[in-house]
């Protein structure tokens, strides 16, 4: 009797050593996370813009000038103007981008054509090929096609490739059952109508996830842009922050969080989407 | 170990075979995919013939006049194209150029990499023409064929239908297909070529580019400026993937489940930190850390207040303590999103399994070991493929952290350059265009080698054979 | 509110692969159809090729007057209810009722007066406003149904749709879809793997194996008459004790006995009047099967039966109404494998049988059923193929059951006695035989008739029913087989096959169009054999062209057959040689080489040597070499 009381005791005793453990992991987690994100918050409203001037991680004296020049001072450094060009180029890929990614996923999963193995197997190999081999021909195909110093040229790019990512967005729709699109033919739908009126409104949580994606990576994106667009005013935010050295480094600072808010915030909101996008892209290969 | 290494080795011993069958295979599948225009030639009729010479002209023979003048003026669209540049284009591929420009007497001459681009952009085309040219055989010999067997023949209007509906695929997979051809293909398809050739260094536009066989292969492998360095820079590349794919893999699936605990409260906001980083663009995290580690940083600051002397981490004489950063900013980088499919994949986990197991009397770690890391690993093992290509190809962190630092004793490389930055340094900063494409066909060989050896040894493939 | 036909189906897939075989069956209207049988025996596959889903390989399908072949769904008129309910999750119940009808274009009011409609017939109207997600699997099913009945189609297919139930919700939908299927007064095809689902709701069964019909029929039939040990074991729970032995015949008795085991019973002879005399020599082993419940453990029924067998019992389950006893008719069996001397009883309420002790178990003989041991088809067939007599023959004369017929020069054999195989349609009802009629029998829309003569059973097929009593009969002797000395006379074969092609020819045409005589060329289609064109008529190109695609039908080869009474003699055609004339008194037959096929041609005068046939076209049968598939 006495022995079995003992062995809860221990048991609990451990169960609370356990507890301990897991939550100071979990707190040195948290700190190596946030604390990178602290400093260039903290940064940011330093009053002075040199990275000299700082006490260690701390700025010296606190201020918002950073913010201030960021959008003042526009001669040099034209954050708005970069800010803009970076939100319109994204936006386009993101719609176009997804666009084509969730077609081409969708005829992968619901469609049994001839070349559809072919297919799939070359873009596995394409997708091996290191990520800008072909960027000195892309240049060269821009500036034939009179496309260089245009943001439409970027734009065309980053949703033309857009489609070979699509294997996420299939996985998806294979876990959709067919039942449902044969269960629509006979009730009178086309395939084009199955696909708007059915797959869309039920991939909700993948077309997030690709919006997302295919947002994300021309807002950050900065080979592309860098060797494209050679006009200070044609810059994009990632462009222009490289071009900041330490001196300007509460500029940095800010201009990177007004950048990575409105990512972040997305990323919250949908983090449940993504999720599930992920995984079900993953599970179903 | 050795049942790991045999299963590898006779999937590569077997190649050979594979090979040797799929060669000796072609006729009979040339024979079946022949079969079709075989039956076309010998059965079609005069009209299907008329479409034979001339797109278009069989559907008006059988008075499709739509179908037919579209057929026609993409015909006559080509024919424009290729008579006014493709054709130049196609033959300036092979020649590369013959006359030479020069300003100083006026001659505009002929720029070889445009051509060659041209000239695979021609080819295309040419591809693109032939396959709209079979669509318009096999149409009006449908259409001979539904009037010989007495069925009606399908209408443009029933067919411009059916795009919507039985042919989706073909409407939706078009502007998809053209896209990739453009900004994937086409390009690859040109380095691959550029490989071949003396483009860069001296030899660039005005001055005439050549074909050059496996010269810059051999350049790489063997020539004192390459080879020294592509064999370090190579080590370290394979060391660095094989690392910083097993540290952001383990740690995220670490972090997945140590938040997957059932102890741990309000999840929601520990697993906000990482996502936190996660979102943050990966230029802002990179340019940051530089910050951090630069010679005015603040760790510098800390270090000098101690009494220390400033470090350069990441300077030039700096080797494993800028390679430690590397790995270090690289998982704070990809660890999130590894934990966040983790958690995706944890969720779809059955529970059964687990009270079964606790039922038996298994111990948690037993558990983690025999369950959950199982099944995570098969569910992953895609992801893991693509992780390590990411990381072998992984650009961006070095660039940033040592942007414009060069070592001695490497060519145009600092000691922390991955293969890919050595090549965006070779052929765009330094324009030695050939090398960095027989650089990049290297690296696609590795990586391929390398992901496929993986795919074999994964669960899901072994799963896949026994489906199949 | 359709009838449908099925016509030699057959679903192939592109490596081979046969999913259906020549799948034949006319549905009435208002039938309730189920088809059923274990995974993979083609029923879905059926179903979906019904439904549009899955193209038809060969053969023809028609609902009402209609050949659906390569129809698009939706123009079919029917619904379909799937098995995980293909509810549209996104959409309220409202909306996934209405959809069909929406994309009809049905005026709204009209939407909304049916979906009210169909929601009350199924009792979902307060749920209407709901998504799928939040109903129960039982209400999903039910607005799954709503959604096909909402359209009022012609065929109702439903495929599995009870599978995903648990067990109380489905005996309780079962009798629901029974309910509507009444009230509908619709068609209804049924996929199930479940027999019992089969046998409740069923107004005929089609048991399916391996893409092939195993048998079609009535639930009472299927369970009175399965035509082979499949169908035996499928219908009916527990499934039906299979046994192994041999049948000897004594007389008027025939002995059984059963296999490792000591076990004898005996039954009439006229039970087994229908079978093979093959089997009744207590050489071949056949398959013996009884039901549980045709087996009686009650101290009474042993007492009173003549049919008793020893069985040592080693478990037995207790379900409340009955008990279902296990054991072993071989003393050394565990009773617990099936094996061929396992044996399963059922009898009435609850009783203790003790383990291992050995009791006396009486057999129902009324309700055996004996199977060929390699074919595993029914040796008691309801129709038997022949009537095996003993005869005699001498001098040109048949002997049998007392009469004497006269041998018509073609099946005169040498004297001697044997026996003598009088095939069921090989009887004619007018001659100068005495028979009486005993009985008719309809059995499955064919008439068997019970005829004695001289005190023995005969059977015959008749196209009407026969009046009782006396009546004269007549022998075709073209279909009688006399194993009678050393060569004996076997039947004529009735199908005559050659090998041919089919080919098109555009021949020009003076058509008036608008009181214009216009210059056309149009098309005609032939038969070719052995280098000779008939030409072929709409009905039979037609299908050719349903069962091929694209212009392959000119190219391959297909096996024409023709019966011998249609072929006529003519001056041109098939060239044939006549290799001997058969006579069979009323009739004659030529007996001619075609190449190297044999043809069996009716004629009117002794011919000989060469001779030019022409066949009855549309009378064809058509069958495609390559795949075996039977198009026409």
């Amino acid at each position: 009797m006495n022995k079995a009381k003992a062995k809860v005791v221990k048991s609990k005793s451990k169960k609370v050593l356990n507890v301990l453990i897991t939550y100071c992991i979990l707190i040195v987690v948290a700190f190596i996370f946030f604390f990178p994100c602290l400093w260039l918050i903290l940064a940011s409203f330093s009053k002075s813009g040199s990275i000299y001037s700082f006490d260690g991680f701390f700025p010296k004296e606190y201020g918002i000038d950073a913010f201030k020049t960021l959008f003042t001072d526009t001669v040099m450094y034209n954050y708005p103007k970069w800010f803009l060009n970076t939100l319109f180029i994204s936006v386009m890929s993101c719609i176009f981008g997804t666009l084509l990614t969730i077609l081409t996923a969708y005829c992968m999963s619901r469609f049994r054509f001839k070349s559809r193995k072919k297919l799939m197997k070359a873009t596995l190999v394409l997708g091996m090929f290191p990520s800008f081999m072909g960027t000195i021909a892309v240049y060269l195909l821009m500036t034939q096609f009179n496309l260089i110093n245009q943001q439409w040229g970027l734009i065309l790019i980053y949703s033309g490739t857009a489609p070979m990512g699509y294997m996420v967005q299939k996985g998806f729709f294979d876990t959709i059952p067919y039942s449902i699109d044969e269960a629509a033919r006979i009730d009178g739908a086309s395939n084009f109508t199955v696909f708007v009126k059915f797959i869309l409104p039920l991939s909700k949580p993948i077309l997030v996830y690709t919006a997302l994606t295919s947002f994300t990576w021309p807002w950050s994106d900065f080979i592309l842009p860098k060797m494209l667009l050679q006009n200070r005013d044609l810059w994009t935010v990632a462009v222009g922050l490289m071009s900041l050295g330490e001196t300007e480094f509460a500029r940095f600072a800010a201009g990177s969080i007004i950048i990575a808010i409105p990512i972040i915030i997305l990323y919250f909101c949908l983090v449940k989407y993504m999720i599930n996008g992920m995984s079900a892209g993953a599970v179903k290969e | 170990m050795t049942k790991v290494l045999n299963k590898v080795k006779s999937f590569f011993v077997g190649i050979p075979t594979k090979v040797k069958n799929y060669f000796k295979s072609i006729p009979d599948r040339l024979k079946k995919k022949f079969a079709g225009a075989k039956e076309i030639i010998t059965q079609g009729n005069s009209k299907v013939g008329a479409s034979i010479c001339c797109m278009g002209l069989g559907q008006l023979l059988y008075k499709q006049w739509t179908k037919g003048s579209m057929f026609i003026l993409l015909q006559v669209a080509f024919i424009l194209y290729f008579v006014f540049t493709g054709g130049a284009d196609l033959f300036g591929l092979f020649t590369l150029g013959q006359v030479k420009g020069d300003a100083w007497f006026g001659i505009a001459g002929d720029n070889s990499v445009v051509m060659m681009l041209m000239g695979i952009f021609a080819v295309i085309m040419i591809m693109f023409y032939i396959a709209i040219y079979i669509v318009n055989v096999k149409d009006v010999y449908a259409t001979q064929c539904a009037e010989d067997t007495l069925k009606e023949p399908l209408s443009f209007k029933s067919q411009a239908a059916s795009l919507l509906d039985k042919n989706f695929h073909k409407t939706a997979l078009t502007l998809p297909i053209i896209g990739v051809c453009i900004f994937s293909i086409l390009p690859i398809v040109f380095m691959i070529l550029i490989a071949f050739t003396n483009y860069g260094g001296t030899t660039v536009p005005p001055e005439l580019v050549d074909w050059v066989g496996f010269e810059n292969f051999g350049k790489i492998l063997t020539l004192g400026q390459f080879a020294p360095t592509f064999f370090k820079i190579f080590g370290w590349n394979l060391m660095w993937a094989v690392l910083s794919t097993a540290i952001n893999f383990f740690a995220g699936i670490g972090l997945a489940l140590l938040l997957n605990k059932a102890c741990v409260k309000c999840k929601a906001i520990w697993r906000a930190f990482p996502i936190l980083a996660y979102a943050i663009p990966g230029f802002i995290t990179l340019l940051g850390f530089k910050f951090m580690f630069s010679y005015g940083g603040p760790i510098n600051y800390y270090i000098q207040q101690g009494g220390g002397d400033a470090i350069g981490f990441l300077a030039v004489n700096s080797k494993w303590t800028a390679r430690l950063i590397g790995l270090g900013v690289n998982a704070w980088i990809s660890v999130p999103s590894i934990m966040l499919l983790a958690t995706g994949i944890l969720s779809n986990l059955n529970n059964d399994l687990y009270e079964a197991a606790r039922v038996d009397g298994a111990s948690a770690w037993r558990q983690f070991i025999k369950i959950t890391l199982p099944y995570v690993l098969f569910a992953t093992t895609p992801v893991l493929i693509t992780q390590f290509i990411n990381n072998f190809n992984n650009f961006g962190i070095f660039y940033f952290l040592r942007d414009g630092v060069i070592s001695d004793s490497y060519f145009l490389a600092n000691n922390t350059d991955l293969l890919i930055n050595w090549l965006y340094r070779i052929s765009i900063d330094n324009n030695y265009y050939s090398i960095g494409a027989a650089i990049s066909l290297i690296i696609f060989i590795v990586t391929s080698i390398i992901s496929l050896t993986v795919y074999i040894l994964s669960p899901s493939y072994k799963q896949e054979e026994t489906f199949r | 509110m359709a009838n449908l036909s099925l016509k030699h189906i057959y679903k192939v897939y592109p490596n081979g692969a046969k999913a259906v075989n020549d799948f034949n069956m006319q549905i009435d209207d208002k039938e309730f159809i189920v088809f059923v049988g274990p995974s993979g025996c083609g029923k879905s596959t059926t179903l979906r090729m019904i439904a549009g889903l899955e193209e038809i390989t060969a053969g023809e399908l028609k609902i009402g007057d209609v050949v659906v072949n390569g129809m698009e769904p939706k123009d079919r008129d029917i619904a379909m209810v799937f098995q995980n309910y293909a509810l549209y999750p996104h959409m309220t119940i409202y909306e996934n009722i209405a959809f069909g009808l929406r994309t009809r274009k049905v005026p709204k009011e009209e939407i909304d007066k049916r979906v009210t409609e169909a929601a009350e017939t199924l009792g979902i109207t307060e749920y209407l406003k709901r998504k799928p997600k939040e109903m129960s699997g039982g209400q999903r099913q039910r607005v799954a149904l709503g959604r096909a009945i909402v359209r009022e189609p012609k065929v109702m297919l439903l495929d599995e749709p009870l599978s995903n139930l648990d067990a109380k919700l489905r005996t309780q939908m079962r009798s629901e879809i029974i309910k509507l299927h009444k009230k509908l007064n619709t068609t209804f095809i049924y996929v199930t793997h479940d027999q019992v689902e089969a046998m409740t709701m069923g107004t005929r069964i089609v048991v399916m194996k391996d893409g092939f019909v195993k048998q079609i029929d009535t639930p009472k039939n299927l369970y009175k008459y399965p035509s082979n040990k499949f169908v035996a074991g499928f219908i009916g729970t527990p499934q039906m004790n299979f046994f192994q032995g041999t049948l000897k015949k004594d007389g008027d008795k025939v002995h059984i006995e059963f296999k490792w085991s000591e076990a004898k019973i005996t039954v009439p002879y006229s039970m087994l009047m229908k079978t093979t005399p093959q089997y009744l020599d207590g050489t071949k082993t056949v398959y013996i099967g009884f039901r549980a419940e045709d087996i009686s453990l009650e101290e009474d029924k042993v007492r009173a039966s003549e049919a008793k067998i020893k069985v040592r019992i080693s478990h037995s389950e207790e379900l409340g109404t009955e008990t279902l006893v296990y054991g072993d008719i071989n003393m050394d069996g565990d009773g617990f494998a099936e094996t061929n001397t396992r044996v399963i009883i059922k009898s009435a309420g609850f009783k203790e049988y003790k383990p291992d002790t050995v009791c006396e178990a009486a057999l129902n003989i009324d309700s055996i059923h004996l199977f060929d041991i390699e074919t595993e088809e029914s040796i008691m067939p309801r129709i038997p193929e022949y009537n095996y007599l003993d005869c005699n023959v001498e001098n040109g004369k048949l002997k049998f059951l007392g009469n004497s017929v006269d041998l018509p020069e073609s099946a005169v054999c040498e004297n001697g006695s044997g026996e003598l195989l009088i095939s069921v349609s090989a009887i004619k009802f007018d001659g100068d035989i005495k028979a009486k009629v005993i009985d008719n029998e309809n059995i499955n829309g064919q008439n068997l008739v019970s005829l004695d003569i001289n005190g023995s059973r005969i059977y015959a097929l008749s196209d009407n029913v026969l009046e009782k009593g006396e009546i004269g009969i007549g022998l075709d002797f073209k279909k009688l087989i006399i194993n009678v000395g050393s060569v004996g006379i076997s039947p004529m074969p009735l199908t005559n096959g050659l090998n041919g092609t089919f080919v098109m020819e555009k021949l020009p045409e003076t058509i008036n169009v608008k009181g214009k005589d216009k210059k056309v060329k149009t098309p005609h289609y032939y038969l070719v054999i052995n280098g000779t064109k008939f030409e072929a008529p709409e009905q039979i190109y037609s299908k050719m062209f349903a069962a091929t695609t694209g212009r392959k039908v000119y190219n391959s080869t297909y096996r024409y057959e023709w019966t011998p009474y249609d072929f006529t003699v003519s001056e041109s055609g098939i060239e044939a040689q006549v290799l001997k004339t058969l006579d069979y008194g009323a009739e004659k037959f030529l007996k001619c080489a075609v190449g190297e096929e044999i043809l069996y041609v009716k004629c009117d005068k002794v011919m000989s040597g060469k001779i030019y046939l022409v066949p009855e076209v549309n009378k064809v049968s058509v069958i495609e070499s390559e795949r075996q598939i039977r198009i026409v």
